[in-house]
């Protein structure tokens, strides 16, 4: 009696570890998010490139094309795996599915391109494998992998931006010019910055002493540094305004004190959660490092694509 | 005075409690039912996208293909089956048959070499095997939600909910044992 209650645990148990591995045999994704090299076959080179590239076409409208290579599939067939992989990184916006996920697996020479639901009708399963056939097959039938990737990556990049009509022009001049870097800063960057300004504000508001010229100084030396900055074109300027703001906040505000105690509290912040707005619309939890590298959007996949042996 | 007030306290308490949870499960229920429905349509819709590619397919493949009657006929026989299958559990056997008969024709196409390097029949090929897999997700998917729909409406409050306003079983999409039997019968009368 008690022993077949035990047996029936014993197997309940196995079964919920092979489960488990199951939903860890994928990989996850990398910081770059765009390039994940696992079976180690990109040059530097290649990588960077791919990672620009994605970021300037993420920038027209949200689409987002993902290369992952892995040594092995785990075991799954190449169909199954790209899949689950497409969809738990998220690959596209919620709002387009505009996702395309190039996998290759090494061991098992197959690669395959998926296609999210929002991209079937310019990339059609045929298209995608004439793709893989012109641009890609022939470099990895010669095991020159980063060149097939490159060329097969490029194609389907500038096919894309041309039937999609994206005018990457436009998001260069944004992008480059004044909001260059933005990515890397984050709103608890600004956060500190207010607090920053505001500190100095209630030392200035308290002390009688500086009460009088400091703030005069404070707020000349940062229109000044303000406006050279907007006059450079670096979004930097942003700091100075949120740290006037803080310093504003915290000089003349009979509210400061309650407000920096307010800043200053940990427990009103969550900082250990993403703080961008994209997650991964799986089950699965988000990435949880809080530097700002790029994520998926939660495109939705149906299974478009085509696969091919080399 | 005060008791009345009480046990009108208690039962108004009783019933919103009760009625809350009937509504919400109600509600749960309905959305559970929606999701099925809602994947079904994607089946659907891509089982009718196979049936689309079939006809493009006969005649690529009929150019090259002379003393292959047999084969090309059953292709298109099990389409016309998926065609005609109206309920689920026919639709997914005769989407069983047309696989199977599609796989004859794939291998025999490994005899004509000419065709196996037509453009347009790779082209095709890659628009039948995308769609293929789309089905397998679709009713990958769909066996998902069907499985928490049925353990929704078998589970104890909600199972008399269910039988109040007839939430009924729904069937998983699969062949059923019998459907592979079905071509080797087709095959054995030639």
């Amino acid at each position: 009696m008690y022993r077949s209650t035990r047996i029936n645990l014993l197997i309940l148990l196995l079964f919920s570890c092979i489960f488990i591995t199951n939903a860890n045999a994928l990989v996850e994704p990398t910081p770059e998010f765009y390039v994940n090299d696992y079976a180690n076959i990109l040059s530097p080179e290649t990588e960077k490139y791919i990672v620009e590239k994605s970021k300037e076409l993420y920038r027209t409208d949200g689409t987002q094309i993902v290369v992952v290579t892995v040594p092995n599939l785990e075991g799954q067939s190449i169909e199954e795996y790209s899949l689950n992989l497409a969809r738990y990184f998220g690959i596209g916006s919620k709002e387009k599915n505009n996702g395309l996920l190039l996998l290759l697996a090494l061991e098992e020479r197959e690669s395959r391109v998926e296609v999210g639901t929002g991209l079937e009708g310019i990339l059609p399963d045929g298209k995608t494998g004439r793709f893989q056939d012109q641009y890609m097959i022939p470099y990895f039938k010669d095991n020159d992998f980063d060149m097939g990737i490159r060329n097969g990556y490029n194609a389907f990049f500038n096919e894309i931006v041309k039937l999609n009509n994206l005018d990457l022009e436009l998001t260069k001049l944004k992008g480059d010019e004044f909001f260059s870097g933005v990515e890397s800063i984050n709103i608890e960057h600004f956060l500190i910055d207010l607090l920053i300004g505001c500190t100095f504000g209630l030392v200035a508001r308290f002390s009688d002493f500086f009460r009088k010229k400091i703030s005069k100084i404070y707020i000349i030396c940062g229109l000044i540094l303000g406006l050279v900055l907007f006059y450079l074109k670096s979004f930097y300027f942003l700091f100075v305004i949120f740290n006037m703001v803080g310093f504003a906040i915290g000089r003349f505000s009979y509210f400061a004190p309650n407000i920096v105690f307010q800043l200053l509290n940990p427990n009103t912040y969550d900082f250990s959660g993403s703080s961008s707005s994209h997650s991964s619309s799986s089950s699965h939890s988000s990435h949880s490092s809080s530097s700002s590298h790029s994520s998926g959007g939660g495109g939705r996949f149906s299974g478009g694509g085509s696969s091919r042996k080399f | 005075m005060k008791k009345g007030t009480i046990i009108a306290i208690v039962v108004v308490a009783v019933v919103l409690i009760l009625g809350g949870t009937l509504i919400s499960g109600y509600n749960d229920l309905v959305e559970k039912n929606e999701n099925v429905e809602s994947k079904y349509s994607d089946i659907s819709v891509q089982l009718e996208r196979r049936t689309d590619l079939i006809p493009n397919l006969v005649s690529t493949v009929k150019g090259y293909m002379k003393h292959e009657e047999k084969v090309i006929e059953s292709v298109t026989t099990a389409r016309e089956n998926l065609v005609n299958a109206k309920s689920l559990t026919d639709k997914a056997k005769a989407n069983e048959e047309l696989t199977v008969s599609l796989n004859n024709l794939i291998a025999v196409v490994e005899n004509y070499p000419d065709l196996k390097a037509n453009t347009n029949f790779i082209n095709l090929q890659d628009e039948l095997a995308g769609t293929e897999n789309r089905i397998a997700v679709a009713r990958k998917d769909y066996n998902d939600t069907v499985s928490t729909y049925n353990k929704a409406i078998k589970s104890f409050p909600k199972n008399i909910l269910a039988s109040m306003f007839n939430f009924e079983e729904k069937d998983y999409f699969e062949a059923k044992e019998s459907a592979n039997e079905v071509p080797n019968v087709s095959f054995n009368e030639d």
